[in-house]
């Protein structure tokens, strides 16, 4: 029985891969990036950093000026979409408005021919899958936006595609919905083993749904690695700034100690000593009997937080503090601040 | 660029060029070299001397300028105050006063303008109604400017009466919050804010009283005034042909309105404050009170001026016995109408040939339009650079000139063969006059239609020509028929090209009308009319109420 649960992932390779529109910096930059079957990549940047077109290269949407694309054993760098087991979920869920569900889901069935009795049971095994079964015979537009969205999934999935791409299918759901989609889209990926490639901007949505993060910015690889990883430790500014917020302040190292202000801090890591960036996470920062001397600028508060800003001799420190440990702080209030290691890492100094 | 894609795009700009480009190219050639419709290129710029001395070319286009500014103040004057009044209060039966005033559009100029010849002429329905005529205001330049006015107006009043209700209601309303009062607010605020759309409307009244051909043509030769377009005509049906004086006036006609054409795109882009797609409220309208009657019977006169005269008149005319039998229940007579239904009378034929060549360029003009635009908005590359050039030429070539073109360009030496002389040019001048249309709706739907629906059936295994097939023209489909009903109601009773092209014996629904009123019976000319203008009416509407169906108004646009 040919069902969707059977499908077989492929692993995806992108060999210095580079994309030019006319003249101009490249969109994306001799890229590389190996992708391993059944594995969840996303691709994060800020708008215009390459990672759409990365994906709508990886789909044959995207002719690729220079490198190679694989994907399982067969190369196809210039290969149009439609001749790739390679499926893909929009950004505006691109559902055909002249379609009810059923029609939406099985049209790629329908246009590799596939027997009646096959198509049938696959759109329902897809509608099955994303929970809509009941609704197959209704028009597209009649549906809520989670709704549609679980129809371009179910009419991706039901192509049993070697790897699915996502482009930002969650922008266009509210806050709330969008946890609860991005959740089942994850739990959908897992039980499939599906190869996936997910394209965000959303910081948060990519730690929480990915095995691996890949971070672009003007169409290079900035770095990748597993959330964990790139949240504590960033290899530059760009990515310690747009993963998680941080405070990135000037020090020096010396091999032993972090040199900040008027306070040594204890730390090790591999890197040049002399003059670093600091990143301390918000969530790191904890008053203490000694420390970097910090003065109470401001106080809001989030819930689940305060957020404390602080003046130090090297600059402005934002701290996330929960009530037990506010201490009674107040505007004005000259406190010692001191920081998690956890919460601590060094990066090197901001290119002048 | 895939290679069907390659075919299509050349096939389409092909069609551009030969249909559109050729014309104008010869009409240009021909200003320039005299000699050229022999095949020589001798005594170049000889011609365009005579601009600079007593040409008659110099006073025709002053009039045609005067005609047409005098025309863009009249359908101010009839088309603003209602426009206003539509636009900032809740006039009564507001709906139906719309669809009045849409009237004007369905009666083709001419046959209004002879209407109001029946009418206003001495011994006319007037003289026998009130005993006194009308004759001496009709027949000069206030008169033809009159009865233009009359069939544009309409076009201010929709301007109008939009701009107004969305500024009225939300710009309006903010102005007043803070602290300006109603007429503060109506100064400061909606006037100007409403002035680049009430603007770009009266520039497309501009253009179109420049290029309309068939009230002068009709009121002038009593008149002695001449404008560019009666001129045009003249140089070319009198002898001697003067074929440097036709295309020097068809330069002329072709600057002004591509003048205007591209001042009024400059204002609806650039200069507008109102958004396409914020639907005003009503409840937010000023009631009139006890201004209500005044303002009604305002509505009333315009509405009867422009709409109940001209057709009823028209009717009233079909139905005569005789026009010496005057207006009386005796001289009631059905009989004119019997020679359109019966084959193989001159009626029948026209109204059959002007029925297929009608539908021909429906399909012709949707096929052309639909794939420039494909081109226009989903095209990469050259290809696409090229189409957008190519696509907004048609817009600024009246229909005389496209007509002159087609002649001159036929009729060259330089062609093996040429259509000149069958019914086919007829079809070409048509198919070059009606393009803008199809073209204009196909690339706003395909604008509309996201091109991620492409990718998406790429995605799920279609090939290029499947996605067409399966999701793109679907999807156009609406808009497509729309223009091709557009095009047919336009094409079905088009004058100027059809009485210039017609190869002899032949004869089309406008043809036909205009030679009954010169030379024949007037009333068999007004039932034509009336058929005509029925056919195209019941057309138009049932579009509208299938669009209105599908979610979308083509004509609302």
């Amino acid at each position: 029985m040919n069902r969707i649960t059977e499908l077989q992932p492929a692993a995806v390779d992108l060999g210095r891969v580079t994309k030019r529109f006319g003249a101009g910096a490249p969109a994306v930059d001799d890229v590389s990036l190996q992708i391993a079957p059944g594995e969840l990549v996303t691709l994060l940047g800020p708008s215009g950093c390459g990672k759409t077109t990365t994906l709508r290269m990886i789909a044959g949407l995207e002719d690729p000026t220079e490198g190679r694309i694989t994907i399982g054993e067969d190369e196809v760098t210039h290969l149009p979409a439609e001749k790739r087991d390679v499926t893909m979920v929009f950004q505006s869920y691109a559902l055909f408005p002249h379609m009810n569900v059923r029609a939406n889901v099985g049209y790629g069935l329908k246009v590799a021919r596939t027997p009646r009795a096959e198509l049938t049971d696959r759109v329902e095994e897809a509608l099955a899958l994303v929970g809509l079964e009941a609704f197959a015979e209704r028009p597209v537009d009649a549906l809520s936006g989670g709704q549609q969205q679980r129809v371009a999934l179910a009419r991706a999935l039901v192509m049993k595609p070697r790897v699915i791409l996502f482009d930002e299918p969650l922008s266009n759901l509210d806050a709330k919905l969008r946890h609860h989609v991005r959740a089942e889209i994850r739990a959908l990926q897992k039980r499939l083993g599906l190869t996936a490639v997910y394209v965000t901007h959303d910081q948060e949505e990519a730690l929480a749904i990915s095995d691996r993060v890949v971070v672009m910015n003007s169409g290079r690889i900035e770095q990748q690695g597993t959330p964990r990883d790139l949240y504590a430790r960033p290899v530059s500014h760009f990515v310690a700034d747009f993963i998680g917020s941080a405070n990135i302040v000037p020090g020096e190292y010396d091999g032993s100690d972090i040199v900040l202000g008027d306070a040594r801090i204890p730390h090790t890591q591999e890197i040049t000593q002399g003059p670093v960036g600091v990143m301390i996470r918000p969530e790191a920062v904890r008053p203490a009997a000694q420390g970097l001397a910090g003065k109470v600028v401001s106080i809001s508060f989030l819930g689940p937080v305060n957020q404390v800003d602080f003046d130090t001799p090297a600059g402005r420190v934002t701290g996330n503090l929960p009530d037990d440990a506010m201490g009674g702080l107040r505007p004005g209030a000259k406190v010692a601040l001191s920081f998690a290691p956890r919460g601590l890492h060094l990066l090197p100094p901001r290119a002048v | 660029m895939p290679r069907a894609a390659t075919v299509l795009t050349a096939l389409a700009a092909g069609a551009l060029i030969v249909l559109v480009g050729l014309p104008v190219l010869f009409i240009l050639l021909q200003a320039v070299f005299p000699e050229f419709a022999r095949g020589s290129l001798a005594e170049p710029f000889s011609k365009i001397v005579i601009l600079t001395e007593n040409d008659r070319l110099m006073v025709q286009t002053r009039n045609t300028l005067l005609l047409a500014v005098s025309v863009m103040i009249g359908s101010l004057i009839l088309g603003l105050p209602v426009g206003i009044l539509r636009g900032l209060c809740n006039v009564p039966g507001a709906r139906i006063w719309d669809v009045i005033f849409l009237v004007p559009f369905l009666i083709p100029p001419f046959i209004a303008a002879i209407a109001w010849m029946m009418l206003l002429q001495p011994r006319g329905y007037l003289q026998q109604l009130l005993g006194f005529h009308m004759g001496g205001f009709l027949f000069t330049f206030a008169g033809v400017a009159f009865v233009m006015t009359l069939n544009l107006f309409p076009l201010v009043y929709f301007a109008v009466s939009r701009a107004f209700e969305a500024v009225g209601g939300r710009f309006a309303a903010a102005a007043r919050v803070h602290g300006a009062g109603p007429v503060r607010a109506f100064v400061l605020i909606t006037l100007p804010l409403s002035i680049p759309a009430v603007a770009a409307s009266l520039l497309i009244v501009f253009a179109m009283s420049i290029e309309e051909f068939g009230t002068p043509a009709a009121l002038a030769a009593r008149t002695g005034f001449e404008v560019l377009v009666t001129g045009i005509y003249t140089r070319l049906s009198d002898w001697p042909i003067d074929l440097s004086g036709a295309a020097l006036g068809s330069i002329i006609l072709m600057a002004l309105v591509l003048a205007a054409f591209t001042l009024q795109n400059w204002i609806a882009t650039r200069r507008s404050y109102i958004s396409q797609t914020g639907k005003p409220a009503d409840a937010e309208k000023a009631e009139l009170g006890r201004w209500r009657w005044p303002v009604l019977v305002l509505f009333g006169l315009v509405a009867a001026i422009g709409v109940v005269i001209p057709l009823a008149t028209i009717a009233v005319t079909s139905f005569m016995g005789t026009i010496s039998g005057g207006l009386s229940l005796s001289n009631f007579d059905t009989r004119h109408y019997a020679p359109i239904f019966s084959t193989g009378s001159r009626a029948g034929q026209a109204l059959m040939t002007s029925g297929w060549l009608a539908v021909l360029t429906a399909f012709a003009t949707a096929a052309i339009g639909g794939v420039v635009a494909y081109i226009v908005v989903r095209g990469t590359g050259r290809g696409r650079a090229v189409m957008d050039g190519l696509s907004v030429l048609p817009n600024a070539i009246p229909a005389i000139v496209l007509a002159v073109g087609v002649i001159l360009a036929w009729n060259s030496p330089f062609l093996p063969l040429t259509l000149y002389g069958t019914a086919a040019i007829l079809l070409v001048a048509y198919i070059g006059i009606l393009l803008p249309y199809p073209i204009r709706y196909a690339v706003a739907r395909l604008r509309q239609i996201s091109g991620s629906l492409d990718d998406a059936a790429r995605v799920a295994g279609a090939s290029q020509g499947a996605t067409l097939r399966h999701i793109t023209l679907p999807l156009m489909a609406p808009s497509l028929i729309a223009a091709m009903m557009l095009v047919f109601a336009i094409a079905s009773r088009e004058l100027v090209a059809s009485i210039m092209l017609a190869p002899a014996g032949m004869r089309t629904v406008g043809t036909f009308v205009f030679a009954q009123f010169e030379q024949g019976s007037v009333q068999t000319g007004m039932a034509m009319s009336v058929i005509a203008i029925a056919i195209t009416s019941s057309i138009l509407l049932a579009v509208n109420l299938w669009l209105a169906r599908q979610g979308g108004s083509a004509f609302s646009g």
